[in-house]
């Protein structure tokens, strides 16, 4: 039998914010990285994924800020996530004896969660100076430049995991976002406490 | 007419475009061109905005009396600000020296730098060009419209039309072309826009300095900003310890954040995102998959 891990609401709040990210993170390599300005080719055109890209940006800042308001109960960083996190050689050598319990999420994705957040109220506020440049003092928008590229980096560093654990990484997990459903197998295995949880035990 | 030709594209060798490699120089090089602006000469006339509005088609509107007061504009000067469609303004500031009144006059447009900030913070390669005659213009063709040379202009000059293409003064690189002098230079009716090579201008200005501080105005300087490398209009300011006065900043550079990312942060960037592909490959390799119970097989009743 399987258990729902994501409802609707939940999975359209991630897609939507995860496509206007992707949109945003291939545009900015592409305009930010001129040995990747091909790609600006393959989003529409240099003026296009130009344009579009601030818009992309707002749609997944407010995408993100919805999705941590809907999940920040399930998302707080306890002892045993951070402890999780310390050992997490464990976990990607597949010692899954060695880890705390886990509930609904691990120390992994939460902490991912929050970077997601913190990006984007970070990608947001130094990316309206970039979007206005002559509306701000010209002071503040060259260094809303420099914030913009360190979370860049920050941002796409954890999501380029985000993306590998999700698909590759961890068989079995995409299913909780595409359909909503996960295994009884894969859920006790990964995350045992929410499985009883939901289980009522 | 002027005496300096560019001989045809000559003098339109590349001396370096946006986000691109530098090209090889070594062929064929030109010497960098230069306007001097004598301030000490210039009457305020604005004839020189006025060719250049006829020389590039350029019509920006004229400002009412109303919008005179609300911006606080001493009256003699034509806009408040550069536009697109305006790509250079006299500036007047009323100011005193030395207890006396002085009107500081600015003739304010690209300043065409050696360093440019605007070709090096634009991200579109080939959409700011730099001619080996130190023309410094753009190509709408290549430009993505985001803006970034305004940010990485020290002299806050590009101005941006409806589709976020950026307009400035191109030192009249078509007439310059043809052996022309720019249009500004040409209409001057005082000689205060001298037009040649940039090692005479330097020249020719160093002597106007001297000769004002023989008639005692002390402080006279000649503004070719070292920050940026030189720039392609310098000026004789008879006010020289007064640089803010004239609108001009006091040691233009290229801003540290520019550099920053251009630089640090690109390289960091790539090693933290290649950095992420390659853990994430080796995590495949070393162990494989995370799978449910390390992959062996139980009862599926759950």
């Amino acid at each position: 039998m399987d258990i729902e891990r994501f409802s609707a609401t939940d999975r359209i709040l991630h897609w939507v914010t995860a496509i206007a990210f992707l949109y945003c993170m291939l545009s900015g390599i592409g305009i930010a990285y001129p040995k990747f300005h091909w790609m600006l080719t393959l989003l529409g055109g240099g003026e296009f994924a130009r344009w579009l890209h601030p818009w992309a940006g707002a749609v997944f800042s407010v995408g993100a800020i919805l999705m941590i308001l809907k999940w920040s109960r399930d998302m707080v960083m306890k002892g045993e996530d951070w402890l999780w996190l310390m050992r997490i050689k464990a976990y990607i050598s597949g010692r899954h004896e060695d880890l705390p319990e886990v509930g609904k999420f691990n120390g992994g994705q939460k902490l991912y969660s929050w970077v997601v957040f913190l990006s984007a109220v970070i990608f947001f506020l130094s990316g309206l100076p970039m979007w206005f440049p002559e509306n701000f003092s010209i002071g503040l928008v060259r260094w809303s430049v420099v914030v913009h590229e360190i979370t860049f980096i920050v941002a796409t560093f954890f999501t380029v995991i985000h993306i590998y654990m999700g698909t590759i990484g961890v068989p079995g997990s995409i299913w909780g976002m595409i359909g909503g459903k996960v295994s009884e197998t894969w859920a006790r295995f990964h995350h045992p406490r929410w499985f009883r949880e939901v289980r009522g035990e | 007419m002027s005496t300096l030709t560019t001989e045809g594209t000559v003098g339109l060798g590349i001396r370096r475009i946006s986000a691109s490699k530098k090209p090889d120089t070594t062929t064929k090089q030109y010497p960098e061109l230069a306007i001097l602006v004598d301030i000490s000469s210039c009457i305020g006339c604005k004839a020189c905005e006025a060719a250049c509005q006829q020389w590039h088609d350029l019509t920006p509107p004229i400002m009412t009396p109303e919008e005179v007061v609300q911006r606080r504009i001493a009256g003699y000067q034509s806009h408040p600000d550069l536009r697109h469609d305006l790509f250079m303004l006299m500036k007047f500031n009323e100011g005193e020296s030395e207890g006396r009144f002085v009107w500081f006059i600015t003739k304010y447009q690209c300043m065409h730098c050696a360093e440019p900030g605007c070709l090096i913070a634009c991200p579109s390669p080939g959409a700011v060009i730099q001619y080996q005659n130190g023309i410094v213009d753009f190509d709408h063709s290549k430009c993505i419209g985001c803006k970034m040379c305004l940010v990485g202009c020290p002299f806050d000059v590009p101005r941006f039309d409806a589709n976020n293409k950026p307009w400035k003064c191109n030192f009249c690189i078509d007439r310059v072309t043809a052996g022309l002098e720019p249009a500004c230079v040409k209409t001057c009716p005082t000689q205060c826009l001298t037009f040649g090579f940039k090692e005479d201008m330097v020249e020719k200005g160093k002597k106007i300095v001297q000769s004002l501080k023989e008639r005692g105005y002390k402080n006279a300087t000649l503004y070719d900003p070292p920050g940026v490398g030189g720039t392609g209009y310098i000026y004789v300011l008879p006010h020289g310890d007064k640089v803010k006065e004239y609108n001009l900043p006091e040691n233009p550079r290229v801003d540290a954040s520019i550099g920053l990312w251009k630089g640090p942060l690109k390289v960091l960037g790539s090693i933290a995102i290649w950095g992420a592909l390659l853990g994430a490959f080796l995590q495949l390799i070393l162990w494989g998959p995370i799978k449910v119970l390390g992959g062996k097989e139980e009862d599926k009743e759950g």
